[in-house]
């Protein structure tokens, strides 16, 4: 009986050693393929839920990440650079993958760093600029700040003193009175995420963004999924 | 031997007629280029209609023998104008605004996304694709310049007018 035990035990651990090995190469395999990203996937750590509003006032929570592959990017409308260039490069991605038909264009959801100005109405504006399918997505500051920690997305907002001089203030903390009408710029984070139809991180794009490379590595990781 | 020497004569004059009118092209030419600042390919990225701020973008040509400043840049219908910078720190893109913008004495500054850039602040109206807008650069020397700069999407590469 012993033996049976011992001999079941030892069969086990083969199999669960053969497919750690085998998911282990797989990812080694595919992750030396890509060019433009990095598989960030890691499924015991799924995304944490959320509950937000995209740019039609419509719940956008973890179940609207399920149906289907979505491209995931943090933004901010007064950002007059490095947003608007992600912006440009997703609708470039998609009239490229338009041309390929072997290409299958995800779901762009652009999520705002900065809801007190980024309303679900200024974003829809905004967002649908770029590309009419294209999501934008606001809701409460908390709830973004938890949201953004897995991807390992961060900001910090930077205002400026009476005498011009810049005070940076970390996520979180509280802007000083006015600081609307006088206005601060974000630094941050300049990544681009794809989500798996699970709703889980699968990648992530660091910028600058080459939207012909990023479509050879979409197609790749979504081919192999 | 009369016919010979009037052709010659001819051919001689035209040739030097030939030189001059190259020669004050030319000069005429780098005249233009060797102006003390010299300014090309200003653009504004086209923007959504509610955009709260736009980028201005430009090549600035210092010929002059001592470095000059960009002190400011406006434009009619915007709040304000800013200098800026982007760059990294910390793995986060950073804007940074600049008091003023050092072009060294024989060097251009490009002003382009991702790097240097002028921020227009809170535009009246945001200007459509194919139009144009005027703004206006402050340089320490005591120069005022006034570009037109072309409203188009970024990445497409063209020549635009300087208005002085």
């Amino acid at each position: 009986m012993k033996k049976v035990l011992i001999a079941v035990v030892i069969v086990l651990v083969a199999t669960a050693l053969y497919f750690y090995n085998f998911d282990k190469n797989y990812r080694n395999l595919l992750g030396k393929q890509l060019k433009a990203s990095y598989i960030l996937h890691n499924p015991d750590k799924p995304l944490p839920k959320f509950s937000l509003l995209d740019h039609n006032r419509q719940l956008f929570d973890n179940e609207r990440l399920k149906k289907g592959w979505s491209l995931l990017l943090f933004i901010y409308t007064h950002c007059p650079d490095v947003c608007p260039t992600e912006l440009l490069d997703m609708s470039q991605l998609k009239n490229l993958m338009a041309k390929d038909k072997t290409a299958h264009m995800p779901t762009v959801v652009a999520i705002t760093f900065d809801p007190l100005r980024d309303t679900p109405e200024v974003l829809k504006e905004y967002i649908t600029h770029f590309d009419k399918d294209f999501i934008g997505v606001s809701g409460e500051q908390a709830q973004i700040d938890q949201l953004i920690k897995p991807f390992g997305a961060y900001y910090e907002r930077v205002i400026y003193d009476k005498k011009g001089k810049p005070v940076t203030l970390k996520a979180g903390e509280k802007l000083p009175k006015g600081s609307l009408e006088k206005g601060y710029v974000i630094n941050h984070t300049a990544w681009i995420y794809l989500i798996n139809p699970k709703g889980e991180i699968f990648a992530g794009f660091p910028s600058p963004h080459k939207t012909s490379e990023m479509m050879q590595d979409i197609k790749l990781m979504m081919d192999s999924f | 031997m009369k016919k010979i020497t009037l052709n010659l004569t001819l051919t001689l004059l035209f040739s030097l007629f030939a030189t001059q009118i190259n020669a004050t092209t030319h000069n005429h030419g780098e005249q233009q280029n060797m102006e003390a600042v010299g300014i090309q390919n200003p653009w504004v990225r086209s923007a959504p209609p509610n955009a709260p701020a736009l980028g201005a973008f430009m090549e600035i040509y210092n010929n002059s023998d001592k470095g000059v400043k960009l002190l400011s840049a406006s434009a009619s219908g915007y709040k304000r104008l800013e200098l800026h910078r982007s760059g990294r720190k910390n793995g986060m893109m950073t804007m940074v605004r600049q008091d003023f913008v050092l072009i060294p004495a024989h060097e251009k500054l490009v002003f382009k996304p991702g790097s240097w850039h002028i921020m227009m602040i809170k535009p009246e109206k945001v200007p459509k694709e194919g139009s144009s807008v005027a703004i206006t650069l402050v340089f320490d020397n005591g120069l005022s310049k006034t570009v037109n700069a072309m409203v188009r999407k970024a990445g497409m590469m063209k020549d635009y007018g300087v208005k002085h």
